[in-house]
C-alpha cells in the first residue's frame, strides 16, 4: 500500500510538471534577454535574466485601462449570468410545471450554438440597438455566451441541497424566500463561485468579439491590448509573453480567492449524501 | 499583405452570416453642413511615426476649425473581421488604410470611395505604379497610395569583409559564390548561417519566379488563372531551392520569416544575410545594438549580372468608406497627407513614398538606398479580388515550397499541385 | 470549479431522497396553490429565456437565414438581399473536400475528447490517492495551464514543437534521439496531434476537477462496504465509483464535445489548417469561406451543417437525458 501511494505521488508530480512546463517556458521567455529568445543551445533553465520585458508589458500605453474594462465586462457580465442563470435553476431544479423539460434542453442546446459563426449577426444585433462600440455589447455577449452554461451546472448544483432543509426552515416560520436567503442561498455559495470561475476565464479571455465591437483604444480589453504586441513590425516575443502573465494574474488571484470555498463546497457534498 | 501576419497569429474566428443588413441606415447626427465635427482616421499599428501623425493631425485641426481629428491606430490581430464589420456599420471611420494585396477585394465590392476625379488634387502625377494598380478597378481609382516597401538582401558588413568578399553580389552566379566564401571564413561557429531563408518565405520566391520571366498567374480572358507550372516559374522554384541548400540554412522548410522571426535570428549574430525588409533590420539591431554599424543591403540580385531581380511591392493604400459621412474632410485630409512635406517623412522612416517621386530622403542611409534602388523594379500581385482570399489562409505558394524543399513532392508535381488550387482560389 | 458538477454527479447518488422530496415538494406548492405559484417558475424562468432567444435564437436564425442567401462583401455591405435557394448547401456537398474534412473533424474530435476525459478521469481517481500537499501542487499547476491565455499557450507550444530552436528537440537529442532538425508538422495528422495535444493539455483541468468532486462525492460507506467484500481496486472502480460516475462522466463527455468539435483558433494559429490542407476542419472551412474568401452565404451553409453533425453526435445522448429527466419528474 505504501509504495503505491509513493508511485502514486510520483506520478503526480510528473503529470503536475507536465501541465506547468508551459506556464514555465512562457515566464522563463518573458525573463530570457532579447538576444537568448531563438538560441540553438540547451535552455532548459535560462542563462541569464532580465526584468526589461515585464517593465516594457506594465508601461505599454492601455494596460491599467483596458485591465479596468476587462475587469468591468467580465464581472458585469459573470453577475448578470449568475443571478439570472440561479433564478432560471432554482425553477428547473425545484418546481413542477407544464414544459419544465423543454426548457432544460433549451439551456442544453444553446451550448451547442457556434458562437464565431454568430460575429456579424451579432454585430448587425449590436448596430441596430445603438450599442456598437460600447463595452455594454461585449457584456451582452458574454453574458449570452455563459448564461446557458451558469443556468445548467447552478441547476445541478440546487438539485445537490437536500430540499428537507428548505423545508424544515419553512416549518421554522420562514417564508419561501427567508427559507431561500437562509438555507439554500449560503449553501449554493461554492456552487455559484465555481461557476462563476469558468463563466469568468470564457469572458476573460474573449477576443473576437472584443475586437470587432470596440474600436476605440480606450475601450480596448486586455486580449485586444495583448494582441497589440503583435504589429506590422513583427511581434515582440518576449513583451508579449510578459504581458500574458501579467494577463493570467487576475484569474490566479480569482482562484486562490475562491479554492477554499470550492474545496469546503465539494466536501460539504460528500457529507450530505 | 500584412493583414495576412495579424490575421495568422491574432486569435480569430469565423463570421458568418446576416439577415436583412444595412437597410436600416439610422442616421446617428454625425453628418450636417455645420457645427463641430469629427472626422475619423483608421491607420494600422507601425504604418506612420507618431512623429509624423502627430503633426498631420494638428495641423489639419488648424486649418479646421470645429474639426476633431479621431485618430484610431488598429491593431493587426483580427483585422479581417473588423475591417468587414466597420464598412458595414453606420458610422465607418473616414479614412482607413488597406494592405495593397487586400485593396481590391474592397474596391470591386464597392466598400470605397471612388477618388478617380480627386486624383489630380492629391498629386496623382506622382503615385507608385505598383500600388496604383492594386487600388484601381475597372479604370477607376478607389484610394491613394499611402507607402510601399520592398525586400533587400540585409547583410553584414564585418562578416562579408572577414570572408574577402569586396562588393555585394550583383548576379546569383557572385551570390552563390558569396555564401561559399562565407561558409568557409565560419565554419568553425556551428550555429553559423551564410544565408537565413525559411521554407515560405513566398514573396521571395516572387522575386525568383520574376526575375527567370514567369510570373504566378496570367489573365485568361477576364479571370486569371495560375502560371505556376510554366517553365520560367519553375525555374523560380528551383533556384530558392538551390540557395537553401548551398546556404545550408538552418531555418524550418514548413514556416515563414515570422515564425520564428528571422529578425530575431539575424539578431543573434550568426546569420550573414537575410532578405527582408528596413523595419527587419530594425527589429535585429533593437534585439543586439552592435549591428547597427555592422549591416548593410543590396537589392536581391538578379540572373542577370549587374541587374538586380524584380521585387513585390508591399504597402498600404488610403481609402475613404463609401458610408463615410465627412467625404469633403476626408478628401482634404488626404490632400495634406499627399504632399510632398509628409510625403518625405514617410521616406526618411525608411519607407517608399506613395504619392511622390522624390525618394531622397529615404536614400540617405545604406538600406534605404537600396530599397530605393530596387524599388523601381517593384511589381505586385494579380490584382484582382479574389487575390486577397489566396494570403488569408492556406496559401498554395507556402504548400508548394514547403513539399518540394523537404522533397515529399518533386518539382513538377508541387509546381502543378500548386497550380491547381490557385487557378480555383482565382477561379472562386 | 471543483464543485461545479459535484452535484450533478451527485443527484443520482442521492437517489434515496429525490423521489419523496419532490413528492412533498410538490404537495407543498399544491396545498397553497395561488395563481401566483402557478406563474413562479415561468417569471423565473423568464430573463434567462428571453435572453438565449434574443442574444443566441436570432443570431442563429439569421445564420440559417443566410445560408440561403448569397451574401458577399459587396452584398453585405450594401444591405443587398440575394436568394440563391439552396445553391450554398449544393456547394458545400458537392466538394468532395467537405466529406474528407467532416471525417477528419469528427475523428479529431472523438480522439480529443476521449482522450481529456479518460485521462481528467485518471488524474481525478489519483488525486484520491495522493498526500495533501502533493495534490495541492497538481491542482496549482493545473490552475495554471487553465489560466493562461490561448495567445499564450498557442504561442508557446509552438515554440516547444519549434524545428530549430524547440525546447522538445533539444530534450531529445540530449537523450540521445536523433530528432535534431525534426519537423512536428510534416503532414496533416503530425500536425494535428500536436493541437490535440495543446488542445486536452487545456480541457483537462476542468474534467479532472469536476470528476475529482464527484469522486469524493461517492458516499464513502460503499467503498467501505467494498473493502470489506475483498474487492479489488478494480473491482471497486467497476462496482462502486463507476455507476456513480456514469452521469457526471456523461455530462462532461457532451460538453467536451460541443467545445472541441468547434475549436478553431488553436487549428488555425498552427498551420491555418495546413500543411496542405491536411489539418483543416469544418471550423477551419468555415472561416476560409467566411472571412477569407467573403462568401458568407457558404459560410452560413457550413455553420448549419456543423450544427447537424454536432446533433447527430450527441442525438443519442440528448435522447438519454431527456428521458432520466422524464424519470426524475
Amino acid at each position: 500500500m505504501n509504495a503505491k501511494k509513493v508511485s502514486a505521488n510520483v506520478v503526480a508530480v510528473l503529470v503536475a510538471a507536465f501541465f506547468a512546463f508551459p506556464t514555465y517556458w512562457m515566464v522563463t521567455t518573458a525573463l530570457k534577454p532579447k538576444k537568448d529568445l531563438l538560441s540553438s543551445s540547451f535552455d532548459l533553465i535560462p542563462s541569464s535574466v532580465t526584468s526589461g520585458n515585464f517593465v516594457t508589458a506594465w508601461t505599454k500605453p492601455g494596460f491599467l485601462q483596458s485591465l479596468g474594462n476587462s475587469l468591468l465586462v467580465s464581472l458585469s457580465a459573470v453577475v448578470a449570468a449568475l443571478v439570472i442563470g440561479l433564478l432560471a435553476a432554482l425553477a428547473m431544479s425545484r418546481m413542477r410545471f407544464r414544459g419544465r423539460k423543454g426548457f432544460v434542453m433549451l439551456m442544453l442546446v444553446a451550448q451547442m450554438a457556434p458562437f464565431e459563426a454568430l460575429l456579424i449577426p451579432m454585430f448587425l444585433m449590436m448596430r441596430d440597438l445603438g450599442l456598437y462600440q460600447q463595452l455594454s455589447s461585449l457584456i451582452l455577449i458574454y453574458f449570452a455566451v455563459t448564461l446557458p452554461f451558469c443556468a445548467w451546472t447552478l441547476r445541478g448544483f440546487v438539485n445537490g441541497i437536500p430540499i428537507e432543509l428548505e423545508e424544515a426552515a419553512m416549518v421554522d416560520g420562514c417564508g419561501r424566500w427567508g427559507a431561500f436567503r437562509r438555507v439554500t442561498l449560503p449553501l449554493l455559495g461554492p456552487g455559484l463561485v465555481a461557476t462563476s470561475v469558468f463563466a469568468f476565464i470564457t469572458a476573460w479571455n474573449e477576443f473576437l468579439f472584443a475586437k470587432v465591437m470596440v474600436r476605440a483604444e480606450d475601450k480596448e480589453t486586455l486580449p485586444v491590448w495583448l494582441s497589440g504586441f503583435q504589429s506590422a513590425f513583427g511581434t515582440d516575443w518576449g513583451g508579449a509573453m510578459a504581458a500574458s502573465a501579467l494577463f493570467t494574474v487576475p484569474v490566479l488571484v480569482f482562484f486562490l480567492i475562491v479554492q477554499r470555498k470550492m474545496v469546503t463546497g465539494v466536501t460539504a457534498g460528500a457529507v450530505k449524501g | 499583405m500584412k493583414g495576412l501576419r495579424g490575421l495568422a497569429v491574432g486569435a480569430a474566428a469565423l463570421a458568418v452570416a446576416v439577415a436583412g443588413c444595412g437597410t436600416s441606415a439610422s442616421n446617428t447626427g454625425t453628418a450636417g453642413s455645420s457645427g463641430p465635427k469629427t472626422l475619423t482616421v483608421w491607420l494600422m499599428d507601425g504604418s506612420a511615426p507618431t512623429t509624423l501623425t502627430d503633426a498631420l493631425n494638428k495641423e489639419f485641426q488648424d486649418s479646421n476649425k470645429d474639426v476633431t481629428v479621431k485618430y484610431e491606430v488598429q491593431k493587426w490581430g483580427g483585422i479581417q473581421e473588423k475591417l468587414t464589420t466597420a464598412l458595414t456599420s453606420d458610422t465607418p471611420p473616414d479614412v482607413i488604410e488597406l494592405g495593397n494585396t487586400q485593396t481590391p477585394k474592397f474596391a470591386s465590392e464597392g466598400t470605397l470611395l471612388d477618388l478617380t476625379g480627386d486624383a489630380s488634387n492629391l498629386n496623382g502625377g506622382e503615385w507608385l505604379g505598383g500600388l496604383k494598380d492594386s487600388l484601381t478597378w475597372e479604370d477607376k481609382q478607389y484610394g491613394l497610395p499611402f507607402y510601399a516597401s520592398n525586400r533587400t538582401v540585409i547583410y553584414r558588413t564585418d562578416l562579408f569583409e572577414a570572408a574577402g568578399i569586396t562588393a555585394p553580389p550583383t548576379s546569383n552566379d557572385e551570390w552563390l559564390a558569396a555564401i561559399e566564401k562565407l561558409k568557409t571564413a565560419n565554419a568553425a561557429n556551428p550555429d553559423f548561417q551564410a544565408l537565413y531563408l525559411p521554407g515560405q518565405s513566398w514573396y521571395t520566391l516572387l522575386s525568383f519566379i520574376w526575375d527567370q520571366g514567369g510570373d504566378v498567374a496570367k489573365k485568361d480572358g477576364d479571370k486569371f488563372v495560375g502560371s505556376l507550372d510554366s517553365a520560367q516559374a519553375k525555374a523560380g522554384v528551383d533556384f530558392y531551392k538551390k540557395l537553401v541548400d548551398a546556404s545550408g540554412t538552418k531555418a524550418p522548410k514548413d514556416t515563414d520569416e515570422a515564425k520564428p522571426q528571422q529578425m530575431e535570428v539575424f539578431g543573434t549574430g550568426n546569420v550573414a544575410m537575410m532578405i527582408g525588409l528596413p523595419w527587419e533590420l530594425g527589429g535585429a539591431v533593437k534585439a543586439n545594438p552592435d549591428l547597427e554599424k555592422k549591416t548593410s543591403a543590396f537589392p536581391i540580385p538578379s540572373k542577370t549580372a549587374g541587374k538586380s531581380a524584380p521585387v513585390f511591392l508591399g504597402g498600404s493604400n488610403l481609402a475613404i468608406p463609401a458610408g463615410s459621412k465627412n467625404v469633403d474632410l476626408a478628401k482634404s485630409y488626404l490632400k495634406l497627407l499627399s504632399g510632398k512635406k509628409y510625403q518625405d517623412q514617410l521616406g526618411a522612416a525608411g519607407t517608399v513614398p506613395g504619392t511622390s517621386k522624390d525618394t531622397a530622403s529615404l536614400a540617405s542611409n545604406p538600406v534605404g538606398k537600396a530599397l530605393a534602388a530596387s524599388s523601381a523594379n517593384g511589381k505586385v500581385t494579380p490584382a484582382t479580388p479574389k487575390w486577397a482570399a489566396v494570403e488569408a489562409g492556406q496559401n498554395p505558394l507556402k504548400d508548394m515550397l514547403t513539399a518540394y524543399l523537404t522533397g515529399a513532392k518533386s518539382l513538377d508535381q508541387a509546381t502543378g499541385d500548386a497550380n491547381t488550387a490557385l487557378t480555383a482560389l482565382l477561379g472562386g | 470549479m471543483t464543485a461545479v458538477e459535484t452535484t450533478d454527479a451527485a443527484v443520482p447518488v442521492r437517489t434515496s431522497s429525490p423521489a419523496p422530496r419532490r413528492a412533498v415538494a410538490g404537495g407543498a406548492r399544491r396545498r397553497r396553490g395561488s395563481t401566483f405559484d402557478r406563474l413562479l417558475p415561468y417569471l423565473l424562468l423568464a430573463p434567462a429565456v428571453i435572453g438565449i432567444l434574443w442574444l443566441i435564437g436570432f443570431p442563429v436564425v439569421s445564420v440559417v437565414v443566410t445560408s440561403f442567401r448569397k451574401l458577399d462583401l459587396g452584398e453585405l455591405v450594401r444591405g443587398q438581399v440575394v436568394w440563391v435557394g439552396l445553391d450554398n448547401y449544393a456547394k458545400v456537398l458537392s466538394d468532395p473536400r467537405f466529406w474528407e474534412i467532416t471525417l477528419r473533424t469528427v475523428v479529431f474530435t472523438a480522439v480529443v475528447v476521449a482522450t481529456s476525459v479518460v485521462v481528467g478521469l485518471v488524474i481525478a481517481l489519483l488525486m484520491r490517492q495522493l498526500s495533501t500537499p502533493v495534490r495541492i501542487l497538481l491542482q496549482v499547476c493545473m490552475l495554471l495551464a487553465w489560466a493562461m491565455p490561448i495567445i499564450a499557450s498557442t504561442t508557446v507550444y509552438q515554440w516547444i514543437f519549434d524545428q530549430q530552436y524547440g525546447i522538445l528537440n533539444k530534450i531529445l537529442v540530449k537523450l540521445g534521439f536523433d530528432y535534431a532538425g525534426h519537423s512536428w508538422f510534416s503532414t496533416g495528422t503530425a500536425t494535428l496531434s500536436v493541437i490535440g495535444l495543446l488542445i486536452v493539455w487545456q480541457a483537462i483541468p476542468f474534467l479532472a476537477f469536476s470528476l475529482y468532486a464527484g469522486v469524493i462525492g461517492v458516499p464513502a460507506d460503499l467503498y467501505e462496504a467494498a473493502g470489506i467484500d475483498g474487492a479489488t481496486a478494480w473491482q471497486t472502480f467497476r462496482a462502486v465509483t463507476w455507476p456513480e460516475l456514469k452521469p457526471l462522466l456523461m455530462m462532461v463527455t457532451f460538453l467536451s464535445l460541443l467545445w472541441d468539435f468547434k475549436v478553431f483558433t488553436q487549428i488555425w494559429v498552427f498551420k491555418e489548417g495546413g500543411p496542405s490542407g491536411g489539418s483543416t476542419t469544418l471550423p477551419v472551412l468555415q472561416y476560409l469561406e467566411g472571412i477569407s474568401q467573403s462568401h458568407f452565404g457558404v459560410a452560413a451553409a457550413v455553420s448549419v451543417l456543423m450544427v447537424v453533425i454536432l446533433t447527430l453526435l450527441t442525438v443519442s445522448y440528448l435522447r438519454k437525458l431527456l428521458q432520466t429527466q422524464e424519470g426524475k419528474l
